[in-house]
């Protein structure tokens, strides 16, 4: 095809030329024709097309072909010459000299665009290569990723990367849930999951068991001592605990007793044992101190003893007695009443005394 | 009434008055023919449509442990213990940290926490007088070892717990069915104070390299004291970060550790809003994240379960061929 569009160059310039030439050209054309013929005749059976169609299309095509001068005047030499040659190699080399045409203009027209759309293939290609290439680089050159563990020694590479994934079946009929059929993905809440097996077994448990056995030797410390205690005999040197003095939690006494302790845990119901403790206590204290005003009641006179005490004085005892049984009476119950009424009584008087002195 | 008081861990009989079930068998109705049957055996797989069934012996003494301090252990002793209070248990939380104490704080009950441990030793109340029972579920119970200022003797405080935890076993409303003990950070008194009535321990730590260090002597410890029956619960998780490779997954701290996994709790902003209302995640509505990891966590340590598989986080789909180009 080349080869003919080159004669046709050559005719295109030689036109120009004298006839001699022209003669020349004529059988260049003839033979270029007929090999194209050929080609053509190849190639129809390619396209699906058949003989009378090709030349069909060949004759529309001359006739709707604009063509120019030069080519037009080649025909009409070849048509005036051509007359000695048989009918049917006449006609087909006409055919095939017309059809040229048209082929090789579509063909001009289209190597601009097909050299535009493979270009852009051709850089689109380079351009995902080398995106690829480079976010590889950057994920295995990052600092401070789980590679450095296991440069470090920390974690072994060759157990990485290789669990099946599992096929799970998903119970919850959940929209938000979307499980991948044929892989086991699930997509959740805007990501995608896979679900990978554990791959630990019972001999590897076993295995860690005894290198902690071996690295961690611990027992538990029983007997507590501080300096200059003596170690009691029979008893495992692993389980005694030296405790500075200064040190935070030492208590070289416990205030509580072990046994009490035990017995407050223990109490199910009623009063725990320190607040009736206390209690008690109290209680005691509350009967020595009425006890001790009874005494002092029994002992003076508070009659003699208004004519000769200062207001101030009668005063402030009367007050005090009265703290003394409101006290008293926060603590006991019903007797207290009582004397506190009795204090009162004595209040009152004693103020209707004092009130009396202050008169003049 | 007097049925469900015979049977109380029948699941059956408990299956309507749960408030977490869903409504999706209205046709079971409590009959005396239905709870003469007996239990299918028990399946884990599909967790939503029952009760979690109780195993083990009664009360589970469990200590909740960690080794590096703010890795999530209050926060998961109140979470955890809110939602087997949710799912009908009776808990009591012991906060075992002498002088720091904070459980309170994260349960919204700082107020009512008027008598302590100490104060129950020195005989100045009894057991029940110091045990604060939250008004939102009446079925737990908090107890704080001892006020700020106050301090337990050293070699007094491990037998001071035994003789609490007997004393929570022979109550006369009977025993809980949980004690969760919230232990303090490292490895010193209050440490072994704590884990000395525990038969089982939650650890708890975080995919950091510090944590788990901290956490692999802890165990070692528990170990070397008897406590055999150890899970783990990996808190703080970023998905994200463990997808770019630059956090621990959680398939490497079990790795690391060689402990069942208990729970993997994500990273919730929510835990800060909690902590500052009172006012635990798992009863936010609706429940967050990390709120129903806590839950499966405690459904998981009713049933003495471990998790069988994680959740790895990938990369999303890309859809179209213009994300070539950097979309």
């Amino acid at each position: 095809m080349v080869s003919i569009s080159t004669d046709f160059s050559i005719l295109g310039f030689q036109s120009i030329s004298p006839q001699p030439v022209i003669c020349n050209v004529k059988h260049r054309i003839s033979i270029n024709a007929i090999k194209f013929q050929m080609e053509v005749r190849f190639n129809s059976t390619n396209l699906k097309w058949n003989r009378k169609n090709l030349r069909r299309m060949f004759s529309v095509r001359a006739a709707e072909n604009s063509e120019n001068s030069n080519e037009k005047r080649v025909r009409e030499q070849i048509e005036m010459e051509g007359r000695a040659d048989p009918e049917k190699m006449f006609s087909r080399m006409r055919e095939s000299i017309n059809a040229l045409p048209p082929i090789i203009l579509t063909m001009k027209r289209s190597t601009g665009t097909n050299f535009a759309i493979g270009l852009f293939i051709a850089i689109s290609m380079v351009v995902i290569v080398v995106r690829e290439i480079s976010v590889r680089k950057t994920r295995y050159n990052q600092r401070g990723s789980v590679v450095d563990l296991v440069k470090r020694g920390q974690l072994r590479s060759d157990r990485r990367g290789i669990s099946r994934p599992l096929k799970y079946d998903d119970p919850f009929n959940n929209p938000l849930v979307k499980v991948g059929k044929g892989n086991s993905t699930v997509e959740m809440c805007g990501k995608v999951y896979r679900l990978a097996p554990v791959t630990l077994t019972e001999d590897q448990q076993s295995v860690h068991q005894k290198r902690r056995s071996r690295a961690y030797q611990w027992k538990r410390p029983t007997v507590f001592l501080k300096e200059g205690d003596a170690i009691p005999p029979d008893v495992d040197p692993d389980t005694i605990r030296w405790i500075p003095a200064n040190h935070p939690f030492a208590t070289t006494v416990t205030d509580i007793d072990e046994n009490l302790a035990q017995n407050n845990v223990y109490q199910k119901d009623g009063v725990p044992f320190r607040i009736k403790a206390e209690h008690d206590a109290l209680q005691r204290k509350l009967e020595a101190l009425q006890s001790e005003q009874k005494l002092n009641k029994m002992a003076i006179d508070p009659s003699s003893i208004r004519e000769f005490e200062r207001p101030f004085k009668s005063f402030s005892k009367a007050q005090e007695q009265v703290e003394q049984n409101q006290n008293s009476a926060n603590h006991q119950g019903s007797h207290i009443n009582t004397s506190k009424s009795d204090a009162e009584l004595d209040s009152f008087e004693n103020n209707a005394t004092s009130e009396e002195l202050k008169k003049p | 009434m007097a049925s469900l008081q015979l049977l109380p861990i029948n699941p059956s009989s408990l299956h309507t008055s749960s408030p977490l079930l869903p409504i999706l068998n209205p046709h079971k109705t409590l009959t005396p023919k239905k709870l003469k049957k007996t239990l299918p055996p028990l399946q884990s797989v599909i967790q939503w449509n029952r009760k979690p069934q109780l195993t083990g012996e009664t009360p589970r003494i469990i200590v909740i442990t960690s080794g590096k301090g703010g890795v999530g252990k209050t926060t998961t002793t109140a979470n955890v213990g809110l939602s087997l209070a949710r799912l009908n248990f009776s808990v009591v939380a012991i906060d075992a940290d002498v002088g720091l104490r904070n459980l309170d704080l994260l349960l919204g009950l700082e107020n009512r926490v008027n008598y302590t441990a100490i104060e129950v030793l020195n005989g100045d109340c009894r057991l029940d007088q110091a045990l604060v029972r939250d008004k939102r579920w009446s079925n737990f119970e908090l107890l704080c070892i001892s006020k700020p200022r106050s301090k337990l003797p050293l070699g007094f405080g491990g037998k001071a717990l035994i003789w609490l935890v007997d004393a929570l076993k022979s109550r006369p409303e009977g025993s809980p069915d949980f004690i969760l003990i919230d232990c303090p950070a490292g490895i010193d008194a209050g440490f072994i104070t704590a884990i000395t009535p525990a038969n089982e321990a939650v650890l708890v730590t975080t995919p950091d390299i510090t944590s788990l260090r901290d956490a692999d002597r802890v165990t070692g410890l528990l170990e070397c004291d008897g406590i055999k029956d150890i899970k783990m619960i990996v808190n703080r998780v970023r998905t994200d970060l463990i997808r770019g490779e630059d956090m621990m997954s959680v398939l490497d701290v079990q790795e690391m550790l060689g402990l069942a996994l208990l729970g993997v709790i994500p990273e919730d902003s929510e835990v800060i809003r909690s902590t500052n209302r009172g006012y635990p995640l798992v009863l936010n509505k609706p429940p967050t994240l990390a709120g129903l990891a806590f839950e499966q966590a405690a459904w998981r340590l009713v049933e003495q379960d471990s998790m069988k598989a994680v959740m790895v986080e990938e990369e999303p789909k890309k859809r179209g061929f213009f994300s070539f180009f950097g979309g």
